[in-house]
């Protein structure tokens, strides 16, 4: 199949989904916004670290990453349970269009969201005064991958749940339990000894810190895009092949 | 998609039904057998002529979706074969679905988007230009009555409006296969007709049609042949003429039972004055003799009364 006709086909795809957030953008936007900006306030009450710019800072990083795995789990999951559990699958999976233009049409979409959450927490840190040193490349590029890795996993939930509340269920949970369970708003040394070697190479854990870099305006930290783009590709591999237009 | 109708139309030449005539669809010994054990599709054989219009007719649970989602690629089969224009719809999917419009029986469609833009999208996800997938949405809307619902937002649409944009989604491309799962289930009169037209038309430009049923009305209307599937079997296939024929009582005889007013009876005949002797034999004063239609041949066959989709049995069992 020609790339053009693939690149239509993506295209279209993303276009059937992004009405939907053309009917929805004012609550989506407001949801991207409530609860990491919540979970932000809320870390730095705890922390009690008003003013203390280093921290300020690190707790946006774990909040741009709660936006991102909201986004990339919990509401694709969510999507892609609607459109599988209610027919809409059908539509694609009855055309004459690869499961892969599929995926991808939805990555596009997602990360669509992905840059409007994270956009609109960046001027809510405005707002809150935090001084911010962006790196523009790194950021993108730690924000870009973050969103995809957890797309991947978000799509191997959807696509093997055996019904929508499971689907729902278990994406909710990955999607909040992925960004608490990692060292995000708090300090690795915390967790329990066992527990600090996994937490730290979450997926969650690796976008936070490459994200805390590019806010800082530091240096990329090289492994943790390592471990990332890794595990993207394992996520968007797993996805691709749990993803099939044909039921045994 | 030129060398995929190209190729179709070599192999349309190339194969033929066991009649003679060009093939469109062969199905060999089609089964399906669930991982819990149920056989919804049970060594199903025949073959679907270029042009025709085939009616697969059952009840609920009968096997006819089954057969549909094998047929369109849905569902892998346990075994048998399943060719389409001569392309082997198992191993080659993608190119036997760009051959094949298909309604689903539980599609959803995309509330957000508004009608026009749902065909149109869809018509250029079957690789259609912008400009072409425009047209193509302009007139599928003026032939399934959607024009005045084009800029409504599908969540606004009727039950009945969804159900003829679906179709209008299958139709896209003037497709030479259409599968229609119960394509008019849930339409009022109105719809139905529109929808009925519409297949006709599809027909009349040259596509094979099959669909799937609950209403004998519909299968008589709009079926060159129909197929009977009682409990995953093929019980009959034929045209309604080819099915009269296999029943030997084509009379029918519908009254109110003389004991209970309440209670409706119908019996089936053999020839007419058997029929008239049982009028007379039980005294009947309101009574109707008839040529047995689509649904006591149906009963005769299977040895079952139909049940419609709204639960009401057609000829009860005596």
């Amino acid at each position: 199949m020609g790339l053009r006709r693939r690149l239509n086909e993506v295209e279209c795809v993303f276009r059937i989904h992004l009405a939907r957030l053309r009917v929805e953008a004012g609550p989506f936007i407001l949801a991207a916004l409530i609860f990491p900006t919540a979970i932000y306030l809320f870390a730095q009450a705890i922390g009690n670290t008003t003013g203390q710019s280093e921290q300020q800072t690190r707790f946006l990083a774990g909040s741009i990453t709660f936006s991102i795995s909201l986004t990339s789990i919990s509401w694709l999951g969510y999507l892609l349970l609607e459109n599988r559990f209610t027919g809409r699958l059908k539509l694609f999976a009855t055309s004459p269009l690869a499961p892969s233009s599929y995926l991808f049409g939805i990555l596009t979409f997602a990360l669509a969201q992905t840059a409007l959450g994270t956009s609109a927490l960046l001027i809510v840190a405005r707002f809150f005064g935090i001084d911010l040193k962006l790196s523009p490349l790194p950021f993108i590029v730690a924000i870009g991958l973050g969103a995809l890795c957890l797309c991947g996993l978000s799509v191997v939930v959807a696509t093997r749940a055996r019904s929508f509340s499971e689907g729902s269920l278990l994406t909710d949970a990955l999607g909040a339990g992925l960004v608490f369970l990692a060292p995000v708003y708090y300090r690795a040394e915390v967790l329990p000894r066992l527990m600090r070697p996994i937490a730290e190479w979450l997926p969650t854990a690796c976008v936070e810190r490459a994200i805390l870099c590019a806010l800082r305006g530091d240096e990329a930290p090289m492994a943790d895009f390592l471990a990332l783009f890794a595990m993207t590709g394992i996520a968007l591999a797993l996805g691709v092949r749990s993803l099939r237009w044909t039921e045994d | 998609m030129a060398t995929m109708i190209e190729m179709m139309t070599e192999e349309r030449a190339r194969r033929r039904t066991d009649d003679g005539a060009a093939l469109a669809v062969r199905i060999r010994e089609l089964t399906k057998r669930f991982k819990d054990g149920t056989v919804a599709n049970d060594r199903i054989r025949f073959d679907v002529r270029c042009g025709e219009i085939l009616s697969i007719l059952g009840p609920n649970g009968a096997g006819k979706t089954t057969l549909l989602r094998q047929l369109s690629t849905e569902l892998r089969p346990t075994s048998g074969t399943i060719e389409v224009f001569g392309l082997d719809a198992i191993s080659s999917p993608q190119a036997v679905k760009s051959l094949m419009g298909i309604v689903p029986q539980e599609a959803g469609l995309f509330d957000a988007l508004r009608v026009a833009e749902h065909l149109t999208l869809f018509a250029r996800l079957k690789g259609q230009g912008t400009g072409e997938a425009q047209r193509t949405a302009l007139e599928l809307a003026r032939k399934l009555d959607l024009e005045r619902e084009m800029t409504k937002r599908v969540g606004t649409l009727s039950g009945g409006q969804k159900r003829r944009l679906l179709i209008g989604l299958a139709f896209i491309g003037k497709p030479p296969l259409l599968l229609l799962d119960e394509p008019t289930t849930g339409l009022d009169p109105d719809s139905r007709r529109v929808v009925w037209r519409a297949i006709k038309e599809a027909q009349a430009e040259g596509a094979t049609v099959i669909l799937s049923t609950h209403y004998m009305e519909e299968a008589e209307h709009l079926s060159d042949r129909i197929a009977i599937i009682c409990e995953g079997r093929l019980a009959a296939f034929g045209t309604l003429a080819d099915l009269s024929e296999r029943v030997t009582r084509s009379y029918r005889v519908s009254y109110r039972d003389p004991r209970d007013a309440q209670r409706s009876c119908i019996r089936h005949f053999a020839t007419l004055s058997d029929a008239q002797a049982h009028v007379t034999r039980l005294r009947l004063n309101e009574y109707q003799i008839a040529r047995a239609s689509l649904e006591d041949i149906y009963f005769q066959i299977t040895g079952k009364p139909f049940i419609s989709a709204d639960g009401e049995s057609y000829v009860e069992r005596r």
